[in-house]
């Protein structure tokens, strides 16, 4: 394995936030790690990061246990960001990298291939300052990769990105893992872990979930939902034969049927009532795994948000 | 590129390619010579009428008589009146003690009643020994007590040299003709001779005080800022907070000495062009700046210092959120550094006081109070040891002093590598007390 977890625990003040957690990441995937906030998803990264030791457990990276030198091969994107507003963005790329081992010559050579992909170019020498808060956004992400790391960390990604940056960020990360880079990140956002994860990681209570390959993970969940899309009131469908739940989104329905619940007899009771844009059954989504797995543990909504300590 | 380097050099240069550190570098010294030159020049401008002066002479020669005449070159500005009136010479018999005393202390009610501004004492023997000539006055008109000193070097030395047998080598002549170290009293007969010294421990004081203050909180400021803008967490995991720390504070060090240098560099031009362009300075200052043991340890200890108490504000900039939490924290810095200037006549004074001993040995207090005491006893050291004396003592206040530094250094960057990535509630002596065990 490529980055290894083994047994990682970590507690604050008597509270566990990471409880014998174990991973293997495998060269050239992306991984992605869910979780609600306060799961743990922070302090893990954190003791991958080596900012923060573990109270037991170990973090191998290429086989050898991660230490100072592991920070040169890892570009990391910390949950809790900033630059340096003062100084122009070439300044700051070539500061960032150069803390990464990467000498200065090496990466002017870089920065404009990179500004120019970031649609940031023509602020180059520019301070930082006056970049709006998506662009910064970007400028911190190139500043993560630009000194050319094999595994890049990437804490609550998507946090403030609009869906076009998003857009743009997520492609960069699908050339990176063409270019054979593993990827690791954290989110909340499920839609977009869905779409770009190789392999998923879910933890709760510091605890690890759900692990594997997003179509196992799905597989293991079964071909049980349904997403209609409907003209009119779809409040009587919650209560039809076999429909165990039902959640309601802006633009459709998503239902969850019973086992051996036919999906053909409900779609002939809905279409005799409303109008039927459009009638699915697919794998369950992430969203929908992510809620049922959080809800497993009662406590879940005691919790408090806050749970990024050190 | 080591990292260390990588971060000492951008906080270096950072710094000095600020404004600020120009305008510094010109500006500091300025002020600082507006503030020793403007008292005498103030005292200069109001030389508009004749100073009164009386010559007590109790040596037997015609030295009183030579020191008035000498004084009539002195006119005030613009005209031929006399700069000095010297209303009377008062020649006493050598022995006559009785008279001596009358007249010493006549002369003294007449200097508190503003009747006389100066009188000069030519005791017996004047030739042979510094204490026999003086100045009584209650004035500090450099001006004025370096024209005595002049003038009397040259009569002394005419004296010296009429009374001997011209036949010498050149190490005797040049003997005979050193210039005398003109001491004033008061009128309560207390010396102070220690003007120039007193001048020059302030001024060694101010630019460490100064330096160590300015700079070592540029590296807190530099700490908070990082913290706040949220990049800390990606420093520390491209570099480990210890490297970060150093690289701040060795960085920042090497712009104050760069500072510091530039301003040694121009002193000392001025110094050797002073020939050129006919500046009196002083010997005494001349004595001060170039004797090496002060040099030397005023350099050590002004870095050593600087470790410390810049270690001490990371620590703090580590464990704030803002400038303005740290401000309480600086305040006791502010006074450790400064309390040995506000107990500095003491000091001064009393040089090997139980006070002043036990202040040189506790580190916060060390730098500056071993910097006042060095100057004021190292020039009037004939013979140096090692293990006593100033320099024994010397030594023993920077063993300390750096021990101390490492300590504090070993403390500090255990707190700082998880202060920095502590954001929010200010954390309590307590919660400090675990990082340092964790």
């Amino acid at each position: 394995m490529f980055l290894k977890l083994e047994n990682i625990r970590k507690e604050f003040n008597g509270k566990v936030a990471v409880d014998n957690l174990s991973l293997d990441i495998p060269k050239g995937i992306i991984f992605g790690i869910i979780g609600p906030n306060g799961a743990g998803k922070t302090t893990t990264i954190r003791m991958i990061m080596n900012i923060i030791a573990p109270d037991a457990g170990k973090v191998y990276f290429d086989g050898r246990e991660v230490g100072d030198d592991f920070k040169d091969h890892v570009g990391y994107l910390p949950e809790e960001r900033g630059l340096y507003k003062k100084l122009t963005l070439s300044e700051v790329m070539i500061y960032m990298a150069e803390l990464k081992g990467a000498p200065a010559g090496q990466t002017r050579e870089r920065i404009d291939t990179w500004l120019k992909k970031m649609d940031l170019l023509e602020y180059k020498d520019r301070k930082v300052e006056d970049l709006s808060k998506g662009m910064q956004q970007k400028l911190q992400f190139v500043t993560t990769i630009l000194h050319d790391p094999e595994i890049i960390i990437l804490d609550e990604l998507f946090s403030g990105l609009d869906p076009i940056n998003m857009e743009l960020i997520k492609n960069v990360l699908l050339d990176l893992k063409r270019a054979g880079k593993t990827i690791l990140f954290s989110t909340h956002v499920m839609e977009q872990a869905e779409k770009l994860c190789d392999n998923i990681c879910m933890i709760s209570y510091g605890k690890k979930v759900i692990d594997g390959t997003m179509s196992s993970v799905k597989a293991q969940f079964g071909k049980n939902t349904v997403q209609i899309d409907i003209e009119g009131d779809g409040a009587f469908i919650k209560d039809l034969p076999g429909v165990t739940e039902m959640t309601e989104f802006n633009n459709y329905i998503e239902l969850h049927l019973a086992e051996g619940a036919e999906p053909s007899e409900i779609l002939k009771t809905v279409i005799g009532r409303v109008k039927v844009n459009r009638f699915e059954v697919m794998e369950p989504s992430l969203y929908k795994i992510f809620i049922d797995m959080a809800k497993v543990d009662p406590k879940a909504s005691q919790r408090d948000d806050g749970g990024d300590n050190v | 590129m080591s990292k260390f380097m990588v971060i000492m050099k951008r906080e270096y240069i950072q710094v000095v390619k600020k404004k600020s550190f120009i305008i510094g570098i010109f500006l500091t010294p300025a002020l600082m010579a507006a503030f020793m030159l403007l008292p005498a020049w103030l005292a200069q401008k109001k030389a508009t009428s004749s100073e009164m002066m009386a010559v007590l002479d109790y040596s037997g020669t015609d030295i009183g008589e030579r020191f008035a005449k000498a004084l009539e070159v002195y006119k005030l500005e613009d005209s031929d009146v006399p700069y000095y009136v010297v209303k009377n010479i008062f020649n006493v018999e050598p022995g006559d003690s009785v008279r001596f005393k009358t007249l010493d202390d006549s002369l003294k009610t007449e200097i508190n009643d503003k009747k006389l501004k100066y009188f000069l004492v030519i005791k017996p023997h004047p030739q042979l020994s510094d204490d026999s000539v003086y100045v009584v006055t209650n004035s500090d008109n450099f001006t004025s007590l370096s024209r005595f000193e002049y003038r009397l070097s040259n009569i002394i030395s005419s004296v010296k040299l009429e009374q001997t047998d011209i036949n010498l080598p050149v190490d005797s002549i040049l003997k005979l003709t050193r210039r005398i170290d003109l001491q004033t009293q008061n009128t309560k007969g207390e010396a102070i001779p220690f003007q120039i010294k007193y001048f020059g421990g302030l001024i060694f004081v101010m630019i460490m005080f100064g330096m160590i203050i300015t700079y070592g909180s540029l590296v807190m400021r530099s700490v908070i800022e990082e913290k706040n803008s949220r990049i800390m967490e990606v420093l520390v995991s491209s570099v480990s907070p210890f490297q970060l720390m150093l690289g701040k504070i060795i960085g920042l060090g090497a712009a104050t000495f760069t500072q510091v240098a530039i301003w040694v560099l121009v002193g000392v031009g001025i110094f050797f062009a002073s020939g050129a362009w006919n500046l009196d300075i002083s010997s005494d200052i001349t004595r001060l700046v170039f004797n090496p043991m002060i040099v030397v340890f005023f350099v050590l200890f002004m870095i050593v210092g600087y470790l410390l108490f810049s270690t001490i504000f990371a620590l703090i900039g580590s464990i704030v959120n803002n400038e303005k939490e740290a401000q309480s924290f600086i305040f006791p810095i502010t006074m450790s550094l400064i309390l040995p200037v506000m107990v500095g006549i003491h000091i001064v004074q009393e040089p090997n006081s139980t006070l002043s001993l036990a202040l040189s040995y506790i580190p916060f207090f060390a730098p500056t109070t071993m910097i006042m005491r060095i100057i004021f006893l190292a020039p009037t050291v004939t013979e140096y040891s090692l293990f006593s004396g100033i320099l024994g003592e010397s030594i023993l206040s920077f063993i300390i002093l750096t021990v101390a530094t490492v300590f504090i250094i070993w403390l500090t960057a255990k707190i700082f590598r998880v202060g920095i990535l502590m954001y929010g509630k200010r954390p309590t002596l307590p919660e400090i007390v675990k990082w340092i065990k964790y």
